[in-house]
């Protein structure tokens, strides 16, 4: 490892694009304790890594890697703690502002997503940041159609949950 | 639900995402003062890290070589050659078990978490499942362990014990220990002698493992 201090625009870098931390963290842990340590772990990583930047790509596509990496591996490292389900007393993302529906609509859809795989999860964080395929390709490391198919079947899936729970 | 729905329920989602707070980020996570505060503190976790077995595994392993070199070296002559062919077989096997495990250390610290996802976690699962090929070889220095103590006195004052004993148990041993380097693989890991074989904590995250690399081929696979 590097004992080398990273550069300081590193760090102004890294904060300007928390949100990916903050996406990451609320879509691999289900607890805030854990989201907590992820989020230290990623951005320790982060920093840890930084001089494996290559400025052939974007800034976000390589903490994209980092992250999802780091998430992916703590994630399976804590796969027992994780519960899928989403705790009663933190329904974080519901805002008091929206409709009830609207509410409904994204727990369930959280729901959903904590329900995918790692690898899928990973997926729609991209496709949610409207990423492109070929981007997203990249970072996943599969082909632009690959990512179609994929993205498709998933909203596929997502739309069926919905129209069951409907009926 | 419609497209459009979705596509705006996605829309809200992902702002919900990165809008709520619930992440508390203390401020020096940030930092660029506290790096060094965060670099020690991680290096605490890998020292306790370094009590894992891999790295216990090679330094016992060393002073057990040792030993066994100092044994052997003392062993040089006919009398003794029994021994001496089983301490420098057992040696040898150990010794290939901790180039193996270096191996590996060598190539956690080289795992690189700026790959792309399926290629950074593919390395880091079949490191996992390599486990396999150093207790394969490990298994190979058993039938050593009933021979060390032989000698051509014992062949020649008490041959039906041996021939009728201890003759047919190294061989025992040497066929069991041939069929397990044959057979001790990652498709057989659903078999019941496996899993009471290897029925522990580590080999249940290496049957994980194995699992996710499963995963990550047939994610790999178009239209999957």
């Amino acid at each position: 490892m590097s004992n080398k201090k990273p550069p300081e625009e590193l760090f102004q870098k890294i904060k300007d694009n928390e949100g990916i931390i903050f996406k990451i963290c609320n879509t691999y842990c289900q607890n805030k304790t854990d989201r907590e340590d992820l989020a230290q772990e990623i951005v320790y990583h982060l920093l840890k890594s930084y001089h494996s930047f290559n400025d052939a790509y974007k800034f976000t596509t390589w903490m994209y890697r980092v992250a999802l990496n780091v998430a992916i591996s703590f994630y399976r490292k804590n796969k027992a703690d994780n519960v899928i389900t989403l705790p009663e007393d933190e329904h974080d993302l519901a805002d008091n502002h929206q409709t009830v529906e609207l509410e409904d609509n994204i727990i369930i859809l959280q729901q959903f997503i904590s329900e995918l795989k790692e690898l899928d999860k990973a997926l729609m964080i991209l496709y949610l940041e409207s990423k492109s395929y070929k981007e997203i390709a990249d970072i996943i490391g599969i082909t632009e159609t690959n990512v179609a198919t994929k993205i498709s079947r998933i909203k596929d899936l997502l739309k069926q949950k919905f129209s069951n729970l409907n009926h | 639900m419609d497209e459009i729905e979705l596509k705006d329920l996605l829309a809200s989602y992902n702002h919900k995402l990165e809008e709520a707070k619930v992440l508390n980020m203390q401020s020096w996570v940030l930092n660029y003062q506290c790096f060094e505060t965060l670099q020690q503190q991680k290096a605490k976790l890998k020292l306790k890290r370094l009590a894992n077995f891999k790295i216990v595994a090679v330094v016992l392993g060393i002073i057990w070589v040792a030993f066994l070199g100092l044994l052997v070296f003392y062993s040089l002559e006919i009398s003794k050659i029994f021994f001496a062919i089983s301490a420098g077989a057992i040696m040898l096997f150990t010794l290939a078990a901790i180039i193996v495990y270096i191996y590996h250390i060598v190539l956690i610290n080289k795992i690189t978490n700026s790959e792309n996802v399926l290629k950074a976690q593919e390395t880091i699962a079949r490191l996992k499942i390599s486990t396999l090929n150093i207790t394969r070889i490990l298994f190979l220095q058993t039938p050593f362990y009933c021979t060390f103590w032989w000698s051509t006195k014992l062949i020649t004052d008490a041959p039906a014990a041996f021939w009728l004993i201890s003759f047919p148990i190294a061989l025992a041993f040497t066929f069991a220990s041939l069929w397990l380097w044959k057979n001790i693989s990652m498709k057989n890991a659903h078999k019941k002698w496996f899993r009471i074989l290897f029925n522990s904590p580590e080999w249940n995250s290496l049957i994980e493992a194995n699992n996710f690399l499963e995963e990550i081929n047939n994610f790999k696979q178009e239209g999957y």
